[in-house]
């Protein structure tokens, strides 16, 4: 299994595992969009585990089907790393696979942080033929949405980059039927609000204002259903808060890790 | 579900990558004169330097007037992001050596603007960076001009000064065919007039200097990347694709995905040959791309007139502009060049050396100097000026005889143009009596 999966962890690479941070992906991205977090976790000497689900970026197929059984893989796989304590930090899609995987292991899952989560979260019939057609459409549809207006525009706090082109370069860059897969499972997915009742370990949730894809008001009830939830709203983002606000939710993450 | 609509080049032209100042509101781009910027706190200079936040640290790097500049560039193009430097050469040289080492070669094609030619030919040899120079309307020769060695494809949109059509779509095909990346140099067609990414190319060069500041008030150059070139399944750019020394063993493909080419531009490049845009120019440049579109309208409409005017006068033997069905490339730019074919070509006098000298020295309007893409009109005699180095075999290779002249044709009152140039044509008329 560890020779199908890429997972990035910086040089240390995947030796003396302690409580691993594990970072989870969206819809047909790849571990690249963690890449700033990830750097930072590393610089203070944490382990890393920022992977490709199968069938995205470096690590082979066959893509999964529903978010429990890319849950359990991913329990499978943390188990081929002999990895038992973990916290978890998943966006978007990664954001229910996180939360499953707590689920399933809750004495195992110390902390679990959803960013840009909704539940359910519906996917819209358009943006699903087109994914299923393969269509450029699909991808079109995810940049656009994806993003506040105001990124729409620009103004990176990445210097010198173009926000919306970089999210349609990796979406395209996934491979066939990744797209429409993912964003079945998202749609598919029931079990959240049963799920996170389930939670043991410190929750987090961090929400865009300006959110299209999974607004505020789509995680009220996942909200509810934690324990003791924490909740950032961040101002003046869309769904793709890891690129759009970098800084800021770095701090959170730092803050409950 | 509303259908997505992406802004359009007229909106971006003048928005892109920048947003009114929060702290004074000023809405024009600030021209942050500085060369470096404070830091929060320790930790958070650690971070940026580590590159796990954003921000600005020294403006040989970055600088935030310059990054409005590099975002609008990039959105224009169609691309994952850019670097602004101090010219054009110097993002030709930035983009050469973040892919090549000692012992690379280059395919370029044979017309390409002087100072390129100087670069490739002569300096860039000196380093063991060889390059084939190829006519690339001969698809045959081009296909078996490839080295194993070879980890470079770059020629012009148009080219300098015959106005070769670069035929992008076939040309980038066999380049990737080869594993090779198209590096294009988009100077003289801008944005407006060309999309070089959705033809297939990977990377573009600017001269900003030319129609994108349009006003001959600075120096500079931009990089763009359009994050499409596969680095890692080409295995031929060990400098994205394995562990780079010089910043803690980072591996650029691996931890930036589609924006590897730009991100080691900048940590490597950027940084050590620190040929970066003042942000006095990068705020220049700024005001001239709000009004790109409609100069190069404008810039067009007048070309096409002086053109057909020149075109008809018994004096000039031949003018060379693709518009032109004389043009060996006219189907080419129907195809890909469908608003028109820039405002630079050239065009012949009838007559040897002195009747050129006597059409410069006698026009009024047109100003006899070194550059191109002026909202002003210039004139020069590439052969005793911009191509000089070159042997008379490569000349004619360019397409430039004794007679060539280039016009750079601004945004005047076609009309009073046109009357500038029928003066020189009288004095050179004169000469013949």
């Amino acid at each position: 299994m560890k020779n199908k999966v890429f997972s990035f962890s910086g040089e240390k690479g995947l030796k003396n595992i302690k409580k691993p941070i594990v970072f989870i992906h969206g819809t047909g991205m790849d571990h690249t969009v963690w890449t700033l977090p990830t750097r930072y976790f590393l610089r203070k000497d944490r382990t890393v585990i920022s992977v490709d689900l199968p069938g995205h970026g470096r690590s082979k197929g066959p893509v999964l089907n529903s978010i429990s059984e890319i849950s359990y893989w991913l329990i499978d796989y943390l188990d081929s790393l002999d990895v038992n304590e973990f916290s978890i930090v998943g966006h978007s899609m990664g954001s229910l696979i996180a939360l499953e995987t707590s689920a399933i292991v809750p004495n195992r899952s110390l902390h679990l942080v959803m960013v840009g989560t909704a539940f359910p979260m519906n996917v819209s019939k358009t943006l699903l033929e087109a994914a299923k057609n393969n269509e450029q459409a699909a991808i079109d549809i995810l940049t656009y949405f994806g993003y506040s207006y105001s990124a729409r525009i620009g103004s990176n706090s990445n210097p010198g980059m173009w926000m919306t082109e970089n999210t349609k370069r990796l979406l395209e860059k996934s491979h066939k039927d990744v797209i429409y897969n993912d964003l079945k499972a998202c749609s598919n997915y029931s079990d959240g609000l049963l799920s996170a009742k389930k939670v043991e370990g410190k929750v987090m949730i961090i929400l865009g204002e300006n959110d299209f894809l999974t607004p505020p008001y789509k995680a009220k009830d996942l909200i509810g259903s934690f324990k003791n939830p924490i909740v950032k709203n961040v101002r003046h983002s869309g769904h793709t808060l890891l690129i759009e606000k970098p800084n800021e939710i770095l701090d959170y993450l730092i803050e409950i890790l | 579900m509303k259908k997505p609509k992406d802004l359009k080049p007229d909106t971006l032209s003048l928005h892109a990558g920048q947003k009114p100042d929060e702290e004074t509101g000023a809405r024009a781009t600030p021209i942050y004169q500085t060369s470096s910027f404070v830091f929060k706190d320790s930790e958070t200079a650690a971070g940026i330097f580590n590159i796990e936040r954003t921000g600005h640290v020294y403006s040989r790097i970055t600088n935030p007037t310059n990054s409005v500049l590099e975002e609008r560039i990039s959105a224009l193009e169609g691309g994952v992001g850019a670097i602004a430097t101090s010219s054009g050469q110097a993002a030709l040289f930035l983009a050469i050596t973040t892919l090549m080492d000692s012992g690379s070669h280059i395919l370029a094609s044979n017309c390409l603007y002087g100072g390129s030619h100087n670069l490739l030919e002569y300096t860039l040899r000196r380093f063991d960076i060889e390059t084939s120079f190829i006519d690339f309307r001969d698809i045959e020769q081009f296909k078996k001009s490839f080295k194993k060695n070879t980890r470079l494809v770059f020629g012009e949109t148009l080219g300098n000064p015959g106005l070769d059509v670069m035929n992008i779509p076939v040309i980038s095909t066999i380049a990737h065919e080869n594993k090779v990346p198209l590096l294009i140099d988009s100077t003289f067609t801008t944005p407006y007039l060309m999309k070089p990414f959705n033809l297939g190319a990977d990377l573009i060069v600017h001269s900003a200097t030319k129609f994108l500041s349009g006003h001959g008030v600075v120096i500079g150059g931009l990089l763009v990347d359009s994050g499409n070139f596969d680095w890692e399944s080409s295995k031929k750019f060990p400098q994205l694709t394995e562990p780079y020394e010089g910043f803690h063993n980072m591996i650029f493909t691996q931890e930036f995905g589609p924006a590897a080419f730009i991100s080691k531009a900048r940590k490597e490049g950027a940084r050590d040959f620190g040929a970066c845009m003042s942000p006095h120019t990068a705020f220049l440049v700024l005001q001239g791309m709000e009004t790109l579109n409609l100069r190069m309208k404008r810039h067009v409409e007048n070309t096409n007139k002086i053109v057909k005017f020149l075109d008809e006068h018994p004096l000039v033997s031949k003018v060379v502009y693709p518009r032109l069905s004389s043009h060996e490339d006219y189907d080419l730019a129907k195809k890909i060049l469908k608003k028109g074919c820039g405002a630079v070509f050239t065009f012949e006098l009838k007559g040897q050396k002195i009747a050129g000298q006597t059409f410069i020295e006698n026009l009024n309007i047109f100003s006899h100097l070194a550059n191109v893409g002026d909202a002003k009109s210039l004139v020069i005699h590439p052969a005793s000026t911009t191509h000089h180095r070159m042997d008379k075999q490569a000349l004619a290779k360019a397409g430039i005889s004794e007679g060539t002249i280039r016009l750079s044709v601004g945004l005047e009152d076609s009309q009073d143009l046109i009357e500038d140039l029928e003066i020189g044509l009288s004095a050179v008329q004169k000469l013949t009596k």
